[in-house]
């Protein structure tokens, strides 16, 4: 690895300690030194409680640290004891994260399931668990990245791939799969992180042979790729669902399809479900509701309620009391034009027409969606959830001839804009709206309790804006951010680490 | 389904196809030009290095993925020669169609050239295809409403003229080119005019050109002369003028049939 260092800090080689102290009771907690998990938090609210960044110095923030690594970063980095560990398809890299030293760097062997992007790693106690293309779980030892076991999530061979960064809850290691082009039930597994071994496996389509309750009206699909939230007191784990397969022919798969592109809340002990809601009922253009399930604990309507939110795909935010599911909101955030309203429950209702036809039907979003995989973040202060989002066009197409196996249908994005939006959560009102330029960005959001909001734009910025207003405070032209920034506070210095590129990217003040 | 954040359409686009009015069977995908075989070892490597770098996007039989087009009835591959074409487009991608570039060993490019040959080979055989679109889809228009709507509340005729800038359109576009094209037209050849960007300077001075990039924070245009010129845009004033605005803010507006009705009418314009 080339190691380039910018201005400013450099200080001598702090080694690497094994990665003790990541147990359950950390992960409910985690230190301000740290960022022990795919969201920071069980709480996915993205937002950082360090203070030492203010709008008023942003303006100064100088970069530390250039690290370069041999494959593009889209994944959220983990830090644990003053070690960064970033993960690529096939890829796992160790580095300190004081002197931006490469500790170690883990290749998984070659192997021809999709290299498409990788969310990040899980660490628990002395491992770091590292999601494989072709679908295996693989342990290794946090101080020098040797394999300690190596487990199969799903068979590869049926067309399961896996880019999941793992949920640790209690000894539950919860370990998701993506897999579009076949028609693959959707499954969760959670796994032993000591010993490996499968302890339940909850479907959200059932497997061959199985008839579900409510039953998935022959579709399946579902898959759990994006990494789930947690509520220890009421012991549920949320986690959204993807599309219905076969992807585009809605007409084999009558119904709702559940659970496809929904949110499920799971407990973690058993795997079984304590209540569904469907995000897209009879989904027909990809849009998964695999997007993070915020949890927030604030007042809705002047009384204080268990919420969870999640900007979905299809357009639509959706505002539940996650005690039981049940909607308290729905709201468009992007451009949407398949739906012919909102049912009673809080169901966008699909239209038909704009179901794919032979003939076309454009459609809003497009099918990467009104947002995607990017982290969106909650500042409680203000009451805004802040996504980045798109408002994009595609044109879709079914006819019989296209089958009733995998994609089984056609489309093609025209175009869209990029923005990056707040939302009151509770009017679904956009406060604000910030061009994020042509296309989409694969940044995802970060607020902080100061009130700054960090992303970036889609022709090649880093950027941090006034979470009140969405105005500009400061940019770093470090190429298209990949990656959901994080902060976190090292020797009295508050960091914002941003992946651009083949590279990680650390900023503070001087 | 996960989705790469830089989806953007066509790549080796989706040109060439049949006339209007040919059946969805005599659709036949554009034939390799230059017939080549390639070892079977060779195929096979390239099975697995395209399944694991390119499959996502453009399926692991090559036949279109989840954002990418069908290599098999694809124009350059149909027209390339052992990867004369293939392979610069892997290696430098195509950013504004958001294909990344890939950086792989020579075995594994030409590895790669050989697997997507097989299976546009094994494709023509099978004659037709799946997840495509033909001219026969697309005739569900009305033409004389798509004049209307061309003329009235579409307002294509304040950019566009049927006997101007448009005449001849049905002979160089056909099928789904000329939808997409028709909607936003990034696609394809020629490319769309670039959006016309005027900067005046502190001191006064007037600079025009084509735009060649924007963002919040700076304005690059290609000047007169030809030269590439940048600034801050904290430093000077300017304004763009983007006839692709039109396009972009027509698509919250169209309607299905007027979607339909007014490709039926370019289709008339020979």
């Amino acid at each position: 690895m080339r190691l380039v260092l910018g201005i400013g800090l450099l200080v001598a080689g702090a080694m690497a300690v094994v990665a003790q102290g990541v147990d359950p009771a950390m992960l409910l907690k985690p230190p301000v030194d740290s960022w022990p998990t795919y969201h920071g938090d069980y709480s996915g609210e993205h937002h950082s409680k360090l203070s030492q960044i203010t709008p008023a110095n942003v303006g100064q923030l100088t970069q530390v640290w250039k690290a370069q690594l041999t494959a593009g970063i889209k994944a959220t980095p983990i830090l644990v004891n003053g070690v960064l560990y970033v993960s690529s398809p096939d890829n796992l890299w160790a580095i300190d994260a004081r002197t931006a030293k490469q500790l170690w760097h883990y290749t998984y062997p070659m192997n021809d399931a999709f290299h498409i992007g990788h969310r990040g790693v899980a660490v628990y106690k002395d491992a770091v668990y590292l999601t494989t293309p072709d679908a295996h779980l693989v342990a290794l030892n946090a101080k020098d990245g040797t394999v300690k076991w190596n487990v199969v999530i799903a068979d590869s061979h049926k067309g399961y791939w896996s880019t999941n960064a793992p949920l640790v809850v209690g000894n539950h290691m919860l370990v998701g799969v993506s897999g579009d082009f076949d028609n693959l039930p959707g499954q969760l597994k959670s796994i032993d992180p000591d010993t490996g071994k499968t302890q339940w496996i909850f479907y959200s389509t059932p497997p061959a042979g199985v008839v579900s309750d409510p039953p998935s009206g022959g579709a399946t699909g579902g898959q759990m790729w994006i990494t789930g939230t947690y509520d220890p007191v009421l012991n549920l784990v949320y986690v959204g669902t993807g599309n219905p397969t076969p992807v585009l022919n809605g007409q084999m798969r009558p119904g709702d399809n559940k659970w496809t592109c929904s949110i499920v809340a799971l407990n973690p002990d058993t795997g079984k479900l304590a209540w569904g809601f469907q995000a897209s009922p009879h989904d027909t253009h990809d849009w998964d509701a695999a997007e993070v399930p915020v949890l927030v604990d604030a007042n809705f309507n002047g009384a204080p309620r268990k919420m969870l939110m999640q900007a979905s795909r299809n357009g639509y935010f959706f505002v539940l009391d996650r005690t039981n599911g049940k909607s308290l909101l729905t709201a468009p955030f992007a451009a949407v034009n398949w739906a012919k309203g909102i049912d009673s429950e809080g169901h966008p209702i699909p239209n038909p027409d704009k179901e794919p036809a032979r003939d076309g039907r454009l459609i809003a979003p497009n099918e990467s969606g009104g947002t995607n995989y990017r982290s969106p973040s909650f500042d409680a202060r203000t009451g805004l959830f802040i996504v980045s989002a798109q408002d994009a066009y595609s044109l879709y197409f079914f006819k019989p001839e296209d089958g009733t196996y995998g994609w089984a249908g056609a489309d093609y994005s025209l175009t869209g804009k990029a923005f990056l939006r707040a939302i009151d959560y509770q009017t679904g009102k956009i406060k604000w709206s910030h061009e994020l330029g042509d296309g989409a960005s694969g940044a995802g959001v970060l607020s902080t309790e100061t009130g700054i909001t960090f992303t970036g734009d889609v022709p090649g910025n880093a950027i941090a804006v006034r979470t009140s207003d969405g105005v500009t405070l400061w940019h770093a032209g470090i190429g298209k951010v990949g990656n959901s920034p994080i902060s976190y506070q090292l020797d009295g210095k508050q960091i914002v680490l941003f992946g651009g590129g083949n590279s990680l990217y650390a900023f503070a003040l001087p | 389904m996960m989705t790469v954040f830089w989806i953007l359409s066509l790549l080796l686009a989706a040109q060439g196809r049949g006339g209007p009015a040919q059946s969805t069977a005599s659709q036949r995908p554009p034939q390799t030009v230059t017939p080549q075989t390639y070892p079977a070892e060779q195929i096979k490597a390239g099975e697995t290095r395209f399944s694991a770098q390119c499959g996502f996007c453009h399926g692991r039989d090559a036949a279109g993925g989840e954002t990418g087009p069908d290599l098999t009835r694809s124009v350059l591959v149909a027209q390339d020669v052992r990867g004369d074409k293939i392979l610069s487009v892997v290696r430098s991608g195509r950013q504004d169609k958001g294909m990344p570039p890939f950086d792989m060993s020579d075995a594994d490019l030409n590895a790669i050239v050989a697997y997507i040959h097989d299976q546009k080979t094994k494709g023509e055989g099978l004659g037709g295809g799946r997840r495509n679109v033909d001219v026969s889809d697309l005739q569900t228009g009305n033409a004389d409403a798509g004049r209307q709507y061309f003329n009235g509340a579409g307002g294509c005729a304040k950019c566009h003229s049927a006997t101007g800038d448009l005449a001849g359109l049905a002979t160089r576009f056909q099928g789904l080119t000329l939808m997409e094209r028709m909607l936003y037209p990034t696609n394809g050849r020629p490319a769309p005019a670039p959006a016309k960007v005027t900067v005046t300077l502190p001191a006064g001075e007037v600079v025009k050109g084509s735009l060649v990039s924007r963002d919040e924070f700076t304005i690059t245009l290609k000047d007169d002369a030809g030269m590439n010129r940048s600034w801050p845009v904290s430093d000077v004033k300017y304004t763009v003028d983007d006839p692709l605005k039109a396009h972009y803010d027509q698509l919250s507006k169209y309607t299905d049939d007027d979607m339909h009705n007014i490709y039926a009418y370019l289709q008339t314009l020979k």
